[in-house]
């Protein structure tokens, strides 16, 4: 009976990964699409290769903090990371539908707090990995903000000298195809793992693997699976908000914007770090748009998609919570 | 007033808010941060003093 309800959360976790795919990743696409260097459909095939293959770049360094950094170990069981995944899931549709590109790791680490905190309280909570995570939530975006800008600044001055625009930007065009494949690559290595720490603290919690073991293979590769299928399954409302109403992207700033974004995910994901992708790719579409002017971008736009950032983590923590308080009654 | 110049005085802020939040590992990114924000800003102001002349 406990095989079955692990392997159908399991299933579940795989489920989430793939809406993260749909919801988040589409974001991976966002500049190579409001660019027109790749059609729609191109753009989600060459995102998914490049989530996919992450594995072989990156470690498990990210997993681990989701499996045993977030929530104390004796209190995940399978009703509590169930109740997580339902919170972080519903929050995520909600927010699809509504067209606003909140973060499907943030629903995460809420749901799986929020369902952690309705069983034991807030001593279940590890304020260590909390307060990283906090902090990046801040930390990620200006990251990406400022290496974008600086990257942007690089590029201006590397066009001034070219006479031909046309030429600079046709050459801009086909270093997207790179940027893109990093920023996929980077994707892919910091959330396709969230899913593979979900996976590894259920099978720690039913003791089908110690609790100091390393994620096995077979979750590695069915995370980054389901990720590059939810991509390959689009997600364009949300492709729209953050390529075109935010600022208004040419190649050369789509190539600064992604190799910025890319650059900050391969940072974090090295030290283990969670964070949104979504929220990165924005501060570097904005780093991008603020080059000129800060009236390039639409902070309408941006103040919306910031809104949808606060309330996520309480937002899948509350739902989470009565899924688990639902849960326990039974 | 040049707003750019403003809003990466404001991100300085921020990041030098969290410096004490930051666990001790991770501490030169908010440092590093907040460093490249206030460079940014003076930046920022200097180009736009020089074309509001």
């Amino acid at each position: 009976m406990e095989d079955l309800a692990l392997y159908s959360v399991i299933a579940i976790a795989l489920a989430f990964d793939f809406t993260n795919g749909f919801h988040d990743a589409a974001n991976s696409i966002a500049t190579v699409v409001a660019t027109r260097v790749l059609t729609p459909q191109l753009a989600v095939v060459w995102a998914a290769a490049f989530n996919f293959i992450a594995f072989l770049v990156f470690k498990t360094h990210v997993a681990s903090t989701i499996a045993k950094g977030v929530v104390e170990q004796d209190v995940l069981s399978i009703g509590v990371i169930f109740a997580g995944l339902v919170g972080a899931i519903v929050w995520n549709l909600v927010t699809y539908f509504l067209g606003l590109p909140s973060s499907s790791s943030h629903a995460l680490v809420g749901g799986i707090v929020g369902a952690a905190v309705a069983k034991s309280g807030w001593s279940a909570v590890v304020s260590s990995g909390l307060s990283k995570i906090a902090v990046f939530i801040v930390l990620a975006p200006l990251m990406g903000l400022a290496v974008a800008f600086i990257f942007m600044v690089i590029v201006l001055q590397f066009g001034a000298r070219f006479h031909n625009v046309d030429q600079l930007n046709r050459g801009f065009r086909k270093l997207q195809l790179v940027s893109a494949g990093a920023y996929s690559l980077g994707h892919g290595g910091n959330d396709a793992q969230k899913t593979m720490g979900i996976i590894l603290a259920l099978l720690i919690a039913t003791h089908k693997v110690p609790a100091t073991s390393d994620v096995p293979i077979w979750v590695v590769l069915s995370a980054h699976t389901a990720i590059a299928a939810g991509t390959l399954s689009g997600g364009w409302r949300i492709v729209h908000t953050l390529g075109s109403r935010i600022t208004k992207l040419q190649p050369a700033g789509g190539v600064s914007a992604e190799s910025a974004a890319a650059a900050t995910l391969f940072f974090v994901s090295a030290h283990g770090i969670p964070v949104s992708t979504t929220h990165t790719i924005t501060g570097c579409i904005v780093g991008v748009g603020s080059i000129h002017r800060l009236s390039a971008v639409r902070w309408g736009v941006a103040g919306r998609v910031v809104w949808a950032w606060i309330l996520t983590i309480p937002g899948a923590a509350i739902v989470a919570a009565l899924v688990y308080a639902i849960l326990a009654v039974f | 007033m040049d707003r750019r110049a403003l809003f990466f005085l404001g991100a300085a802020v921020v990041c030098a808010a969290l410096i004490a939040e930051t666990e001790a590992g991770l501490r030169e990114v908010p440092i590093g941060l907040t460093i490249v924000y206030v460079l940014l800003a003076l930046a920022s102001y200097l180009d736009w003093r020089s074309t509001h002349r």
